[in-house]
């Protein structure tokens, strides 16, 4: 079924927030995320598109209740955790 | 299915799949114009599921009148669809 990461045309959520000169990130963990993600893709541990699935996966909840690079880094755990390169907790 | 040209109106498949996809559920059961090909591409549903050899499949860029998917708007709303998401719309449909 329709996961919780697809809702365009939805209402409900409140108005965007667009920031003037928006940095690419707003702390250095998010900038980290961003390059683990990268590099773990690039070394072929998973494919971009497991990584999409696994951010669509989140619990909806949770999904809803995170900012977009926290999304990115519960994703990673769970692909990592999955592959046994991270051991479970 | 498939070799679709620019101009040709299409319409989206309704179905639901249970994994990732890369279809919007607005775009779901509309009928759209085609506007350019993008190419063939490992078609996402698969290459998300862990498919060791997914489908390579034209990606179609097709356009929707925003009035078709939400009742109001004069404007286009574009998105990038894979081959095997889109098909042929019926004579009476374009």
């Amino acid at each position: 079924m329709s996961r919780v990461n697809d809702v365009g045309g939805q209402t409900g959520f409140g108005a965007l927030r667009i920031e003037a000169d928006e940095p690419p990130f707003h702390a250095d963990w998010e900038a980290r995320v961003f390059a683990l993600n990268s590099v773990l893709v690039r070394n072929g541990v998973y494919r971009l598109d497991e990584f999409r699935d696994a951010v669509e996966r989140m619990d909806p909840r949770q999904y809803l209740a995170t900012s977009y690079y926290e999304r990115w880094l519960i994703a990673i755990e769970t692909l990592l955790a999955e592959r046994k390169v991270l051991a479970d907790g | 299915m498939g070799d679709f040209r620019a101009g040709e109106r299409v319409r989206v498949r309704a179905g639901d799949p249970a994994g990732h996809t890369r279809v919007p559920r607005y775009v779901r059961g509309q009928v759209g114009r085609i506007v350019e090909s993008q190419g063939r591409w490992a078609l996402a549903d698969e290459v998300a599921a862990g498919v060791a050899e997914p489908r390579v499949e034209a990606v179609y860029t097709v356009a929707f009148a925003a009035r078709d998917l939400w009742g109001e708007g004069d404007h286009e709303v574009t998105v990038d669809l894979w081959e095997s998401y889109i098909e042929r719309a019926r004579r009476a449909e374009a």
